[in-house]
């Protein structure tokens, strides 16, 4: 799926440089559900937003379903993105003025897909995370559980092969965490991939391998048996 | 898609009810105010152009140059020019002339005024009009016809029909009988062209007239040219100085003299006649001003619309990240704020609209006098109000859109940074702008509206209470009303001249001081012995001129010869003007004069009085001449007793039914004269005013919208001071002085400048009122209050709010 090489991210001000990634090389094979744990700082955030195309790495080559991605303008970026990739925040980003079903539809718009076509796609996919019910509602009138089912199903909307989930379960309590971690692990049996941020091991374990990052290094990578 | 453009932007607007409101309603006043301005203007350029033709036609106009003094300027043209442009000028195609004044006329034994026109037989080829009945062609072909204006007949006929029927019209001294051959429709608001009541010029009306000479001695005749389509007019301009040279009589014929005055012809294009004419009943300064205050209103509206456009780009950060964030291009994220600023501006335009709608009525009242407005004259305006408000939507639209086609979905969605940074100092650059702006005008309103009142309580130098001026008074009989109106106990007193105050003088003479070869102008005013006793003028040396044959220039008795020698009155100025180092030193001197036409005459300076206002009263006291001349008293002026002016009017009315049965009595307060020199400033100044308090409002919204999102933004900064310690007056003061620095910045740049502006214009006023400091700080003041005022409730409701409360929301 994809293949980080030698990649590197610095942030530079005026008075001072951090580098928040150092030559890091990340294989992900597709359909792979993979876990990228670390403490606070280390640079989790940073990889993630490089491998959803939100940001551009410094160094070091990014090749993205064999197109090597590193150094493309935002346009392209923008294109390969919204074909390729679905996100999910911790903050589940909502858009307040729009209800359940609308959110959902965001995702759709950009791609030129008939009105009457995307009623349906929505209307299959909130089946799927069980939030049909609350279509018509607005995000600030469901719990944090229902607005992150709202966030993964605008995720997977567009057929996405790759999901990003940036702590899914930060901002829930462990009952919802653990209903949206389940939710992950049957789009990844279905075949998506999904690269998750955690700092929960327990939610970690739901991946098949686990990066450990230390300061913009890649520690360890830990393989968990299949089964 | 785009639905969802319209639900996220419209539930945006919901959402922030407060924010949509200020955002819409702000720009909606200023785009009203500003169309309410610019109709006004427009319709002021706009006058005399729906003739046939109008940019062919042009008006001939006259300035006299005298030697020493200042010029007389005559909307009018002398007579013989006619001839001569038709002859020697091949691009004038043709010219027209009338005369215009006040006529009597004879409907069943009741005798009315009606302002009427005597004019040439093509007058309707320059004015076309579309004859109700009748028919332009033959309409004047002959001299016993009158054409009237639909309401003209209204007025004379009622229902009946008017068309065929007969009315009399005194007329050279006598009543004829005139036939209704033309009904037209009634002259539109916007033309100089008072079209209501047509005569065909006739000289034998003026036979024996003194005053109607066909030569180049009087101008009465208002000239329309009509050039051949594509004529050159700055050429025909450079003509007339070389035509005039050649005709104009270079001595006077009655006594081989060389005439001083010399002569010079204008060519204005008939739209501009409103507008730049000798008879302007415009000013073209005054409509600049307001073309200026239209933009910087307009300037105000777009400068908040912007500001609160940008301040609420923050709280939609998230939307536009997720947004890129499933694939939106910049380019749409781009049309995506650029559509919504339009729309939201195409509604504050419909808004406004109805604003203006609603207003319209109000405004025309209090501009009566000066303008009538057609929305929907013409699709210039609608076009051009269009896309005056795409633009302001697009211009407002692109901040936003430019920010947030820039802006990094990581840097919103991962972090709790605020993204108000980037926009403040240019949000802050925007409030002191306007603040700037409407700081300025309140000073400009503030003077201007002083001023005007200052005019309004010069001391004129006669008193202009109880006095009522009687037109019309020349005839021989005249003296014989003067002395049946005395007999009444309730007229105090009555005076002859030819002229009034606040009309002006015409006529220029010129004299030789004691004590120099250079000559100098004085207006002349041609009196009776009681006119300055009537005007209350005083005295301030020698004596009045009385009715003694030595005083007396000329009497209506015998041929009408003028005197060899005559007395003379001078104003104050006038006797400094002729070198005499008091008042006192110029009576008893005899200085030349050209009192007549012709000839130079020994005149004896017996009294010098007060100076005293004749012109208006905006301009500079002319050095004057009074002198005795009965056959020039067109103008009688009757102090009516202040206890009984009802019966004092009742008494000059009987006199006048059994003296003049025939004719019609023309009378006015010489109150009402004065106050009509001050009601257009008035207006203006009042419109000043209103326009000043409407910047002012738009402004405080601006400032009230930017204070409530302010304090959203800092709700939990202010929770984390309060719990550290600050008190509540601490934040209640923090947040007045945030909103008190774009106000005071834009003091300090907005008093320089509104004091070098106003200074510059009370330069133009010949009396005018000192600039001191204090309505600059009390503006400042002012200015500051306001904004405490706006912002003052935010500040308390935030300071006051649980801080505990404050940091739980997040």
């Amino acid at each position: 799926m994809l293949k980080l090489h030698n990649l590197s991210k610095v942030y530079r001000t005026d008075e001072v440089e951090t580098v928040a990634l150092d030559n890091v090389n990340i294989e992900i094979e597709s359909g792979e559900f993979v876990a990228i744990m670390g403490p606070s700082g280390c640079g989790k955030s940073t990889l993630l937003n490089i491998i959803g195309m939100l940001d551009s790495p410094s160094d070091g080559d990014y090749v993205f379903m064999d197109e090597n991605v590193a150094g493309y303008p935002e346009s392209k970026l923008s294109n390969i993105r919204k074909q390729n990739i679905g996100f999910i925040f911790q903050s589940f980003n909502l858009i307040d003025e729009l209800t359940v079903e609308e959110n959902i539809e965001l995702a759709l718009l950009y791609h030129n897909i008939p009105a009457s076509e995307r009623r349906e796609r929505v209307a299959r996919v909130m089946d799927k995370v069980g939030i049909a019910h609350r279509a018509k509602h607005m995000p600030s009138q469901l719990s944090g559980g229902q607005q992150q089912r709202v966030a993964v199903a605008r995720a997977v909307v567009g057929d996405q092969a790759m999901i990003l989930a940036d702590e899914p379960t930060g901002n829930l309590d462990s009952a919802h965490g653990q209903e949206v971690m389940e939710m992950l692990q049957s789009l990844n049996n279905e075949g998506t991939t999904i690269v998750m941020v955690t700092h929960s091991p327990s939610h970690a374990d739901y991946a098949r391998r686990t990066i450990n990052l230390f300061d913009g290094h890649v520690v360890t990578e830990n393989l968990r048996a299949a089964g | 898609m785009f639905s969802n453009y319209v639900k996220t932007a419209f539930r945006n607007l919901v959402r922030n009810k407060l924010f949509s409101f200020i955002n819409i309603v702000g720009l909606a006043i200023g785009l009203a105010a500003c169309a309410l301005i610019l109709l006004f203007v427009r319709d002021e350029y706009g006058w005399d152009d729906h003739w046939d033709r109008a940019e062919d036609i042009y008006r001939l106009e006259t300035t006299l140059k005298f030697p020493v003094g200042s010029d007389r300027l005559s909307p009018y043209a002398p007579d013989p020019m006619k001839d001569i442009l038709l002859d020697a000028v091949p691009e004038v195609e043709a010219i027209t002339r009338y005369m215009d004044g006040g006529m009597s006329v004879l409907k069943d034994g009741a005798v009315m005024l009606q302002e009427g026109m005597l004019v040439d037989q093509n007058f309707f080829d320059f004015f076309n009009l579309d004859f109700v009945q009748g028919d332009a062609k033959t309409a004047l072909g002959n001299m016993n016809n009158v054409v009237l204006s639909q309401r003209v007949a209204t007025s004379f006929f009622g229902e009946e029909p008017a068309f065929g029927q007969t009315i009399s019209i005194r007329i050279g001294g006598q009543f004829r009988d005139f036939r209704v051959a033309g009904i037209i429709p009634n002259p539109v608001a916007d033309t100089e062209i008072h079209h209501d009541f047509i005569i065909p010029f006739n000289r034998e009306y003026f036979v024996g007239s003194r005053w109607f000479t066909e030569d180049w001695r009087f101008l009465y005749r208002n000239v329309f040219l009509k050039f051949v389509p594509g004529t050159n007019i700055e050429g025909m301009r450079a003509l007339l100085p070389g035509l005039v040279e050649q005709h104009r009589p270079k001595r006077d014929e009655d006594i081989g003299q060389e005439t001083a005055r010399t002569v010079e012809l204008h060519l204005l294009s008939l739209a501009d006649a409103h507008l730049y004419s000798h008879a302007a009943t415009s000013d073209p300064d005054v409509l600049k001003g307001f073309i200026g205050l239209a933009a910087l209103i307009l300037l105000i509206a777009v400068a908040n619309f912007l500001n609160l456009s940008m301040a609420r780009t923050s709280s939609r950060a998230r939307e536009v990240a997720m947004r890129k964030v499933v694939g939106a291009s910049r380019k749409q994220i781009v049309q995506q704020f650029l559509g919504e600023a339009t729309a939201l501006a195409l509604i504050a335009m419909a808004v406004g609209f109805v604003m203006v709608e609603v207003s319209l009525p109000y405004y025309n009242e209090f501009l009566s006098a000066v303008v009538e407005l057609d929305f929907f004259a013409g699709p210039g305006i609608a076009i051009g109000g269009l896309m005056l408000v795409i633009a302001v939507g697009l211009v407002a639209g692109s901040f936003q859109a430019t920010y947030f086609a820039l802006l990094r979905p990581r840097d919103v969605l991962y972090s709790n940074m605020s993204s108000d940074h980037s926009t403040g100092r240019l949000r802050g650059t925007l409030v002191v702008a306007q603040f700037t702006i409407s700081i300025a005008l309140m000073v400009g309103a503030f003077f201007v509206n002083k001023q005007t009142d200052y005019a309004r309580t010069l001391d004129l130098g006669f008193n202009p209470e109880n006095l009522v001026v009687v037109s019309g008074t020349n005839s021989n009989q005249s003296d014989t009303f003067k002395k049946r109106l005395l007999e009444s106990p309730y007229i105090v007193s009555v005076g002859r001249s030819s002229d009034v105050p606040t009309r002006g003088s015409e006529d220029r003479l010129t004299m030789r001081p004691v004590a120099s070869e250079e000559l100098v102008t004085l207006d002349g005013l041609p009196t009776d012995p009681d006119f300055f006793t009537v005007f209350e003028i005083p005295l301030i040396a020698g004596r009045y001129l009385s009715d003694t044959e030595a005083d007396y220039l000329r009497r209506n008795a015998g041929e009408g010869e003028y005197r060899e020698r005559t007395n003379i009155v001078v104003n104050k100025s006038g006797a400094e003007l002729l070198g005499f180092a008091d008042p006192a030193a110029a009576v008893g001197q005899t200085v030349p004069t050209n009192l007549t036409p012709t000839q130079y005459l020994e005149a004896t300076i017996i009294g010098v009085v007060d100076d005293f206002h004749f012109d208006s009263a905006r301009d500079v006291i002319r050095p004057g001449i009074y002198y005795l001349d009965e056959r020039r008293l067109s103008e009688m002026t009757v102090r009516l007793d202040r206890y009984n002016r009802d019966a004092a009017i009742a008494e000059l009315e009987q006199v006048w039914r059994d003296m003049f049965p025939d004719q019609v009595l023309s009378y006015q307060y010489m109150s009402s004269l004065v106050e009509q020199q001050y009601q257009t400033e008035d207006q203006l100044s009042s419109a000043l005013m209103a326009f000043t308090l409407l910047a002012i409002i738009i402004s405080c919204l601006g400032l009230y919208g930017l204070a409530s999102f302010a304090v959203d933004r800092r709700t939990k900064e202010i929770g984390i001071r309060r719990v550290l310690g600050a008190s509540f007056t601490d934040v209640t003061f923090m947040l007045i002085w945030q909103f008190s620095k774009p106000i005071i910045i834009a003091l300090f740049v907005a008093l320089p400048v509104a004091l070098y502006l106003v200074r510059d214009w009370l330069n133009g006023f010949a009396y005018r009122i000192e600039l001191d400091a204090v309505p600059f700080a009390g503006v400042a003041l002012i200015a500051i209050i306001i904004g405490w005022a706006t912002v003052a409730g935010h500040a308390f409701k935030v300071a006051r709010a649980n801080p505990v409360k404050a940091l739980r929301y997040e």
